[in-house]
């Protein structure tokens, strides 16, 4: 089959290609009509020099010398205007992380307290582990533990004072850095709540100390919010292991129904999981005619129960469209963040079932049933029952699915990491000591129709491995990467070096670890602690490297900036909108490293971006007297 | 206008940032009400005339050049479609909507939208006319946050080329020792 060459500009992936063949003929917009009926886009925008701040605006100034404004109507130049535009994403990723953590944090709570029945401590190990991190008594009731260790982390998000329990699992150094430069998170919500006080009109108008803060709201984020976030759902839904399962738009069946989980958080979807397994259910199932329910992921929210349940996953964020477009879902059930609003039109086209369930986050033309953890395994169930009633609605003519679906080895929390190693990280630092494994670099983050779909994800990390750089994956990029094989132990080693393909092989591992969905990040900061804690160094000197070649959302931008902040090199493959501002743009391309000890780079190529990872690793190596 | 004999709107891309303001500025002042916030209230269209459009990455508005010899005031079979001295227009009243002069605009100035012709609505084609019903001249020249639109009379040009070229042949020859110092 061949397609347009608009088509191929799109994706470098077959199945995806194929429905969007698929969805020209059938007549349904994508997000990539879109932003071809976006463009032009505005440059002010793009270069972050537009301010809506307050009503004396829109203020945009030019950044042009000799045409056009200068400053805002309040006096604020082009740098500050960058700088309060670029916090207030940073508090936007910060708190969409962060109140994804609290809503954990209080199922959690809930449960611990007995008032959640559906929720179980999955994981006593890792409790008690937490437990004695924070400096709670193990040895009681399982259950006192839990309602200790959930009051811990709930009050972390209101705290006012002091620093956050996770903070301090950095290394004491980076510790030192974030407390001389002031930027040590004092509370999650907090540090939210003064980003968005600076940035209003007349506050802070230093372009400087205004990117400090978006750092600080950043660590609350990556050593906070997420942090707790992951933790906490380990705890109770059980710390990943590595599993096999599968990838891509042909894990939906013609003959089962198929249900779509979409989002980010694991509360729900653990038990649509679990309703989805219920005998009745699937005997439901059966009498309309489908041979058993099939629930697959998607976005975040896939990569949880991939990581945990092993179920399948239909794609990345930008295929959210596509598999709808499949005609072959009977409910797409979503619960927050990154899901498009589009989807009540293309559910529309078919029998689909468009459901949401947060109360935050309700979409015009779906079905609402609105979850409650008090009551989650009885919605749960609702919601698979009203998929499977719906399979008699599904319209075989207008069914397709492409047969793309690639195996993939998940699960690799940074617990199951040192349990591959044997017990420890030494063997890992052993071998980037002996340079078998020359660098780490975490690859991360979303889609962006602006760039090739899973091109720039899959090339970068292609490239990493084959200079024997270790891959740790999460979010988006870690579907991509499962669907070219590169999370495959036996594939995706010999895509790798000799060094790394050998250490794949005697480990039994792929050379990009699965680590989770985009709040498990965190594991990534976790991980490079541990390694940094374990050579008495800093994170900023370890030979480790992160990227974000597809990044589009808020989230990503906290993301990126937790990460320099923690001393992590990371290179963007999408600009944002600073340019406007010379002197921030400077500040997060070269001065952070005088501060931080990381900075920025973008990068759209993902060659020429493999090879800034791969000198920087080497700069590193040779600080640290490692061979090069 | 007699001193805008044969104007037309330059742009100039390496300033234009794509933002759209001459664009909203273009419908608005093509409105009834005349101003943004009374025209949404009244519930009027919006139609630009102009349009921003991206090229190889390069941002920039297009709108009509107002030609002589213009293929669409020969096209039209109403006669709504005029040259004055200085520009062309469309009398909506006359104007049947058949879409011939979008076929043979060799720009693509001009397009259908809905307009009003005293109290009766009806589709017709519009295309940039310099604002003439304006006194401050194009709405979008002065909309524009970077100044990347002007208002070119080619006849400046031509005479300031002429100036300028001559200059530089002059310093050449200077240059050579070919000509004294006055």
């Amino acid at each position: 089959m061949s397609y347009s060459t608009k088509i191929l500009e799109r994706s470098i992936d077959p199945a995806t290609h194929e429905m969007l063949d698929h969805a020209q003929k059938s007549g349904i917009e994508t997000i990539w009509d879109r932003l071809d009926a976006m463009q032009p886009q505005c440059g002010f925008g793009e270069l972050g020099l537009c301010c809506r701040n307050c009503a004396m605006g829109p203020c945009r100034v030019s950044p042009f010398d000799e045409a056009g404004p200068k400053l805002g109507v309040c006096g604020a130049g082009r740098d500050v205007i960058v700088a309060r535009f670029i916090d207030r994403m940073i508090a936007a990723g910060t708190a969409s992380h962060s109140d994804h953590g609290r809503d954990i944090a209080h199922t959690f709570l809930l449960a611990a307290e007995g008032k959640a029945g559906d929720y179980k401590i999955r994981d006593e190990a890792k409790l008690k582990a937490l437990a004695s991190e924070l400096g709670i008594a193990t040895d009681g009731p399982v259950q006192e533990i839990a309602v200790e260790v959930g009051k811990r982390m709930l009050a972390q998000f209101g705290q006012q004072e002091g620093e956050l329990h996770f903070a301090k699992r950095a290394p004491k150094k980076r510790q030192d850095i974030w407390k001389a430069l002031k930027i040590a998170p004092r509370g999650i919500d907090r540090e939210v709540v003064e980003t968005m006080h600076r940035t209003h009109i007349g506050v802070d108008n230093d372009p400087v100390n205004l990117v400090l803060q978006g750092m600080r709201t950043a660590l609350a984020d990556g050593w906070g919010g997420s942090m707790i976030a992951t933790e906490l759902s380990d705890v109770m839904f059980g710390t990943p292991t590595p599993r096999m399962s599968a990838v891509n738009l042909g894990v939906l069946k013609h003959d089962e129904v198929n249900i779509m989980v979409h989002g980010h958080e694991p509360t729900l979807s653990e038990l649509i999981v679990a309703a989805s397994r219920d005998p009745e259910l699937v005997a439901l199932a059966q009498k309309f005619g489908a041979k058993d329910i099939n629930v697959c992921g998607i976005c975040c929210t896939g990569n949880e129960v991939l990581m945990r349940q092993g179920i399948p996953s239909v794609g990345n964020y930008i295929q959210q469209e596509l598999a709808v477009a499949t005609g072959a879902v009977e409910a797409i059930v979503v619960d927050v963040q990154c899901i498009l609003p589009s989807l009540a039109t293309v559910s529309g086209c078919f029998h689909t079932k468009f459901i949401t369930t947060s109360p935050k986050a309700k979409f015009t033309g779906a079905t609402h049933i609105e979850f409650d953890e008090t009551h989650a395994y009885e919605i749960a169930s609702t919601i698979v029952r009203t998929a499977v009633e719906n399979y008699r609605f599904r319209k075989p003519a207008l069914v397709h699915i492409p047969e793309v679906k690639t195996e993939c080895m998940v699960g690799f929390s940074v617990e199951a990491i040192v349990k591959a190693l044997g017990g420890s990280l030494t063997p890992l630092i052993g071998a980037i000591a002996q340079k078998q494994i020359r660098g780490i670099a975490a690859v991360v983050g979303c889609n962006n129709p602006k760039t090739k779909h899973d091109y720039s994800h899959v090339n970068l990390v292609k490239e990493l491995i084959k200079r024997d750089i270790l891959v740790l994956t999460t979010g988006c990029n870690a579907i991509g990467c499962a669907k070219v094989g590169l999370l495959l132990p036996k594939e995706g080693a010999e895509m790798a070096g000799p060094g790394l393909r050998s250490i794949c092989q005697a480990l039994g591992i792929p050379p990009v670890l699965h680590m989770g969905s985009c709040v498990d990040n965190s594991r990534v900061l976790v991980a490079c602690a541990a390694v940094a804690n374990a050579l008495g160094v800093d994170i900023s000197d370890l030979p480790a490297a992160a990227a974000a070649p597809e990044w589009m959302s808020e989230k990503a931008v906290a993301i990126g900036v937790y990460a320099v902040a923690s001393g992590v090199f990371t290179v963007l493959g999408v600009m944002p909108p600073v340019l406007g501002g010379p002197a921030v743009t400077d500040l997060l391309i070269n001065g952070a490293e005088g501060v931080v000890g990381a900075k920025f780079a973008v990068e759209p190529d993902p060659f020429k971006a493999a090879d800034l990872i791969e000198a920087h690793i080497n700069r590193k190596r040779t600080d640290l007297g490692l061979p090069v | 206008m007699s001193h805008h004999l044969g104007a037309f709107l330059l742009v100039n891309p390496e300033r234009c940032m794509g933002c759209h303001t001459c664009e909203l500025a273009c419908a608005v002042a093509h409105t009834h009400t005349g101003t943004l916030t009374g025209a949404v209230i009244a519930g009027e269209s919006f139609s630009p005339r102009n349009r921003v459009v991206q090229v190889s990455g390069t941002k920039f508005p297009t709108q009509c050049r107002q030609c002589e010899d213009a293929p669409c005031v020969k096209v039209c079979p109403t006669g709504a479609t005029y040259r004055t001295a200085t520009y062309t227009a469309v009398n909506p009243r006359s104007c049947i909507a058949c879409k011939l002069c979008m076929m043979v605009c060799p720009f693509g100035a001009i397009q259908i939208a809905s307009v009003r012709t005293n109290a009766h609505a009806k589709r017709a084609a519009i295309k940039c006319d310099l604002c003439v019903d304006r006194a401050e001249g194009p709405a979008c020249i002065a909309a524009c946050p970077t100044k990347a639109i002007s208002l070119a009379i080619p006849k400046e040009v031509m005479e300031s080329a002429i100036h300028d070229s001559s200059e530089r042949y002059l310093a050449a020859l200077k240059a050579q020792d070919r000509v004294a110092d006055k």
